[in-house]
């Protein structure tokens, strides 16, 4: 009797191990830094953390619910380029609202085809949605380099007003950034939707069991729709905040942002699976990866080597909710 | 509802034969070219730069078949080709460089059969991750800039000829006809498309799955490696960038053939056919000089056109039952 007790006490531990263990890691890394490098709890690097986390944050988001609805997007890094170039060209003929609507259309509209065409060739796994959307992405990025004719745009090139994208990248409201707070209008926007809504959960039915969920009167190809399309839309966003920091866009600016965004998403605990999830563990998936960079950069750590610690992260991260799941 | 009248037939050859029409299409079109693209220069050109990509996709078709897939390809590629390189350059005899280059795809197969079979994660995106990996360990190794070669005799490997055919070609030959063989007349491949076809029923009926699907990894990985070897032996040099969508491509490419992600159908020489589409795809449109950028965009419509028609094919299938 004691003796079974004991192990469903190691065992209760160790399932909430697992499912703390980003939180475990997060402090875990942020103690080890500030040890070895006091630079890592400065204001200034605080500051810097927190204009950095913006654009990853933002498409990893918008990810979740692609990846909570059984699917997979990697068509992001192609649309985080066409909305940057689309939108910073569009600054000076249009003016900046304008520009700003359009490209977050341009993401929500690439979101949108995506699932149209998952759902009109019947596509029901990931495997085939992480293909077609590999090719939407190479579409994607294709036309942002036509478009812009290969070349990078500068925020110095355009003379007429672009105050609000130059707050995004770095003004301030109080003591946070403009794109701090955008990630909590967008935090809690998607957090409404996630819990509250019966969209939100129609899209965890989704991702739990296709078939289960038609015959329950679900309907999935709206959810689908839906989900990819939020997924879209926050790439928009992304890309936006990512330009108006670095002040430059570039037709490949996105390189890397869908296999992080997995990475985040997968890291903060919501499983490939589908079905189960939440934005919130996203958040936690996200602030672990820029947290590792940020401190491997201050450990002077190549940024070739942290390529190589996310992929082994990321593939730890895979094999370890699998096993949470098997 | 099915399989009546000439819309279903020109259906099903439609669906069947992608590739087949796919490289009929283009070849006809070339006819009415003024390019020179019918000289067999240019014809064995284009078979020799599409020889490395046929080489990784006869690996790959083993995954698929067996109801997986290795995106990790370029990534064992590139690492494949830069470690090969630096050994020599180290000093190490060009033969036993290029075993060790192998034998390091042979273990990061290994690695890959372990997490996507032993353990059962998701191929597809476990094998994404590996590649990740890869390609940061090829940046590291070669801080982001292309290491030349400084073997000539290595060069030769990739940019030799004989008896007038380039030696990529025959080398791609002979593992074609390998690994037909493999497929077509073994135990091995049999048992890969019953794995593929239905894993339980499989399993249930004696072949040792696990070991058999793994297999299928170990030998991909280690088809990769020997690819990359070759790539930088043609380039002399060896680099970083070339992984990034080879692996994506390749699949894509072994699907376009008829191979199907859902396992258990398909076969080398299909995949050979699918690969060739690309190839003949980007020689065509340099012949007629149209620009990379839009390259880069009929290459993904003619991936998303491919896998749209695949699963599309599969939906049909699952309706018809």
């Amino acid at each position: 009797m004691t003796v079974q007790g004991t192990n469903s006490a190691i065992r209760v531990g160790a399932s909430i191990l697992r499912d703390y263990l980003v939180l475990v890691m997060i402090a875990a890394l942020v103690a080890l830094t500030a040890l070895i490098e006091p630079k890592f709890l400065s204001p200034e690097n605080l500051t810097n953390i927190m204009f950095q986390f913006g654009p990853l944050m933002m498409v990893a988001l918008g990810t979740t619910f692609v990846i909570i609805g059984g699917f997979i997007d990697l068509s992001i890094a192609g649309t985080i380029n066409l909305v940057a170039v689309v939108t910073i060209s569009l600054i000076q003929p249009m003016g900046q609202v304008p520009a700003l609507l359009t490209g977050l259309a341009t993401g929500t509209v690439c979101g949108a085809l995506n699932s149209v065409l998952i759902l009109s060739s019947g596509a029901l796994t990931q495997a085939e949605a992480l293909f077609m959307t590999f090719g939407l992405s190479t579409v994607y990025s294709a036309i942002a380099l036509l478009y812009s004719h290969g070349s990078t745009m500068h925020f110095w090139d355009i003379t007429a007003s672009k105050s609000i994208f130059q707050a995004i990248g770095s003004g301030s409201l109080g003591f946070l950034s403009w794109s701090f707070v955008i990630f909590l209008i967008s935090l809690a926007a998607l957090w409404v939707f996630q819990e509250m809504t019966a969209e939100g959960r129609a899209v965890r039915l989704t991702g739990g069991n296709k078939t289960a969920a038609r015959l329950a009167g679900v309907r999935i190809s709206r959810s689908i729709v839906v989900i990819y399309a939020i997924g879209g839309f926050m790439a928009a966003l992304g890309a936006i905040v990512l330009f108006s920091r670095v002040t430059t866009a570039s037709p490949v600016i996105g390189v890397g942002y869908e296999t992080n965004a997995i990475l985040a998403v997968v890291v903060g605990g919501t499983t490939l699976k589908g079905g189960k999830g939440s934005v919130l563990r996203t958040v936690m998936g996200v602030l672990l990866v820029v947290l590792m960079s940020n401190c491997l950069n201050l450990l002077g750590v190549s940024t070739y080597l942290q390529v190589v610690a996310e992929g082994a992260i990321l593939t730890f991260a895979i094999w370890l909710d699998n096993r949470k799941h098997m | 509802m099915n399989g009546t009248g000439k819309g279903a037939t020109l259906y099903k050859i439609l669906t069947k034969q992608k590739a087949l029409i796919a490289i009929l299409v283009m070849l006809i079109g070339m006819l009415f070219s003024h390019s020179n693209f019918y000289s067999a220069f240019n014809l064995l050109q284009m078979l020799s730069s599409t020889s490395i990509l046929l080489i990784l996709a006869f690996g790959v078709t083993l995954t698929i078949i067996a109801g997986g897939c290795d995106l990790s390809i370029g990534g064992i590629m590139v690492v494949a080709g830069i470690v090969s390189i630096k050994l020599m350059n180290a000093g190490m005899p060009m033969g036993l460089a290029i075993f060790l280059a192998i034998l390091f795809g042979t273990v990061v197969g290994f690695v890959n059969g372990f997490l996507a079979v032993h353990q059962k994660t998701e191929p597809f995106i476990i094998t994404l991750g590996i590649g990740l990996l890869l390609t940061g360990v090829a940046q590291q190794l070669t801080n982001a800039h292309p290491v030349p070669a400084q073997n000539p005799s290595f060069m030769m490997i990739g940019n030799g000829y004989f008896h007038g055919v380039p030696n990529l070609v025959i080398i791609m030959l002979v593992l074609f006809a390998l690994t037909y063989w493999l497929m077509r007349y073994t135990e091995f491949g049999r048992n890969l498309y019953a794995i593929g076809g239905d894993y339980e029923v499989a399993r249930y009926s004696g072949i040792d799955v696990i070991r058999t699907k793994w297999l299928a990894f170990v030998i991909s990985g280690t088809m990769a490696a020997l690819a990359g070897v070759l790539l930088s032996s043609e380039l002399n040099t060896g680099s970083a960038v070339y992984g990034e969508t080879t692996a994506l491509v390749v699949n894509c490419g072994v699907v376009v053939g008829g191979t199907s992600f859902a396992g258990g159908i398909g076969g080398i020489p299909q995949s050979a056919l699918g690969l060739l589409v690309f190839g003949l795809l980007g020689n065509s449109m340099n012949m007629l000089n149209i620009s990379s950028y839009f390259q880069i965009m009929l290459q993904g419509a003619v991936i998303v056109a491919i896998i749209w028609l695949d699963s599309y094919a599969q939906k049909r299938k699952r309706e018809a039952v």
